[in-house]
C-alpha cells in the first residue's frame, strides 16, 4: 500500500462522522425553533398597555445619561410645587429630593403619554423630552433629604392618629403573608429594589394615601404588571391610610 | 467496519441524550436556553404578546379548553385570585418578570416553576372544588414569604354561570 492511499482510506470515516455529528446536533435546534413559532401563534393580541415603559438595554442606558447640571437649570419650573429644595410646601404634593432615576422618568414618559392622568403634571411634560427627563431625574436624585430648617417643607407631618403606627410597622417591615401582601420595604427600600419603584421614606403623607387610593380603584393603573394595584386592593382603607401616614411622618425605614 | 458503527452508534447516542436532558428546574428542554431569548422578554411582558395584562387569568379558547396565565414577579403572582371549574384539565402558562419563582398549590403534589425568558407549562385537573393557596417555593428574596396566590376551584355547573369577568380573575370577590 501507498502512503497516499493510507491516509485517503482514514479520512473517509473521519469526515462520515463530523457530517453525522453535525446533522444531529442540529436537530434540537431545528426543534426549539419549531417550538417557538407554536407559541408566537398562541399570542393574543394587546388589549391594554399600563405604560409605555419598559426597562430595556436602550431606556436603561438613557436614564444613566441624565446629566444633573441641565436639570438644575430645568427644574426652575417645578420648584413653585415641588419645592426648591425638592421639598414641597403643600402635602397633596409628591417630594422629588432623592428621587429614584428610574421611577421618577417613569412618571415624566407617562405623564407624557397620558397613562398616568394629571392635567397640570401633563402639560408641564409636554415641552420636555426624554433626555430631559432623564437631567431632571439625575438633579434630583442628587438633592439632599436631610432636614433644613431654613426651608419651607410639609414633610415631616405629625400622624393623625398614632395608633396606626402598630398597623404601618407590619406592614411595612412584613406584610401579610396570609393576604399575599408583600412588606413595602421589600420593593421601596431599603431591604430591596425593584426596577421603577421610588423610595418612600422622605414623601408626603397626603400624596402616598391618595395614590394607593387610586391604585386600589384603577383610577391610576401605570404600574407594569398590575403590580401596585394588586397589592394596594388587598389593603384595607385604614392600612392604607396607616402606611401613608407613618411614611408622613418621616418614621419609615430608609 | 466495526469501528464505523461504533462511532455512528456513539453520536446518535449523544444526540439521543441532548435530545433527551431537560433543565431540572424548569423540566424545559435544555436547547430552549442555548439559543437564548426565544420565550417573552422579562422587561416587555406588559407590552405586547400573550401576558399582557388584560390577557392574563382563565382564558376559554373555541375549542372550550381553559389556559390560565399568570406572571410571577417580585413579590406577588398576577393576578393574584384565579377561578378554574372543577373536574376540568386547565392547562397553566406561566413566566417570570424577574428572578424564578414557583407556583405551588398548598395541599396537592402540584407545581410550577416560573422562569424569566421562559413560559412554562403544565396541565393540571382539580377534582374537587374548593379553595388552594399558592405560595412561591421558590426563594426570590426578601418578600418570598409573603408572596402568595389563591386558586377558588368553583363545582362546573357554577363556574360557567359566572361572569365573564369572574371566570377571568376572582380579584373583585
Amino acid at each position: 500500500m501507498s502512503p497516499v492511499n493510507q491516509t485517503a482510506s482514514l479520512r473517509t470515516p473521519v469526515r462520515w462522522r463530523a457530517t453525522l455529528a453535525v446533522v444531529l446536533l442540529a436537530i434540537p435546534l431545528l426543534w426549539s425553533r419549531g417550538d417557538s413559532s407554536a407559541q408566537q401563534s398562541n399570542a393574543e393580541p394587546p388589549v391594554r398597555v399600563p405604560s409605555n415603559v419598559a426597562w430595556t438595554h436602550e431606556t436603561l442606558v438613557l436614564i444613566s445619561r441624565g446629566d444633573a447640571f441641565r436639570g438644575l437649570i430645568l427644574a426652575r419650573r417645578c420648584g413653585h410645587c415641588h419645592g426648591e429644595e425638592g421639598f414641597s410646601a403643600v402635602p397633596a404634593f409628591p417630594n422629588l429630593a432623592g428621587a429614584v432615576r428610574l421611577s421618577f422618568w417613569k412618571q415624566m414618559e407617562d405623564f407624557r403619554s397620558g397613562k398616568r392622568a394629571s392635567p397640570v403634571m401633563q402639560e408641564a411634560v409636554a415641552a420636555l423630552s426624554t433626555r430631559d427627563s432623564a437631567d431632571l431625574a439625575a438633579y434630583y436624585s442628587m438633592l439632599p433629604t436631610a432636614s433644613d430648617p431654613q426651608d419651607n417643607r410639609a414633610f415631616p407631618q405629625a400622624m393623625q392618629d398614632p395608633s396606626h403606627a402598630q398597623i404601618a410597622i407590619r406592614l411595612i417591615l412584613f406584610g401579610d403573608g396570609q393576604r399575599g401582601i408583600p412588606p413595602c420595604q421589600s420593593c421601596h427600600g431599603p431591604v430591596s429594589y425593584v426596577n421603577g419603584a421610588p423610595l418612600l421614606a422622605h414623601q408626603n403623607g397626603s400624596y402616598l394615601q391618595e395614590q394607593l387610593e387610586n391604585f386600589a380603584s384603577g383610577s391610576r393603573s401605570n404600574d407594569i404588571n398590575v403590580r401596585m394595584r394588586s397589592i394596594a386592593r388587598h389593603l384595607k382603607a385604614e392600612e392604607r391610610t396607616a402606611v401613608s401616614e407613618y411614611y408622613g411622618a418621616g418614621l419609615g425605614p430608609e | 467496519m466495526k469501528k464505523k458503527i461504533g462511532g455512528i452508534a456513539a453520536i446518535m447516542l449523544l444526540g439521543l441524550v441532548l435530545l433527551s436532558i431537560r433543565y431540572y428546574e424548569v423540566d424545559l428542554p435544555i436547547w430552549h436556553f442555548l439559543g437564548g431569548g426565544k420565550g417573552p422578554d422579562p422587561a416587555t411582558l406588559h407590552l405586547s404578546g400573550e401576558f399582557v395584562e388584560s390577557n392574563l387569568g382563565t382564558a376559554e379558547d373555541a375549542e372550550g379548553s381553559l389556559t390560565v396565565r399568570m406572571i410571577a414577579q417580585q413579590y406577588v403572582f398576577v393576578p393574584q385570585c384565579i377561578a378554574i371549574p372543577a373536574g376540568v384539565p386547565v392547562r397553566f402558562r406561566i413566566t417570570s418578570a424577574d428572578g424564578v419563582h414557583m407556583l405551588s398549590f398548598l395541599g396537592t403534589d402540584y407545581g410550577l416553576k416560573a422562569v424569566p425568558g421562559a413560559v412554562t407549562e403544565a396541565s393540571f385537573t382539580f377534582l374537587k372544588p374548593g379553595e388552594f393557596k399558592i405560595p412561591c417555593n421558590e426563594f426570590c428574596g426578601p418578600g418570598h414569604y409573603a408572596m402568595r396566590g389563591q386558586l377558588e376551584v368553583a363545582p362546573r355547573d357554577q363556574f360557567s354561570s359566572l361572569h365573564p369577568e369572574e371566570r377571568r380573575t376572582c380579584e373583585s370577590r
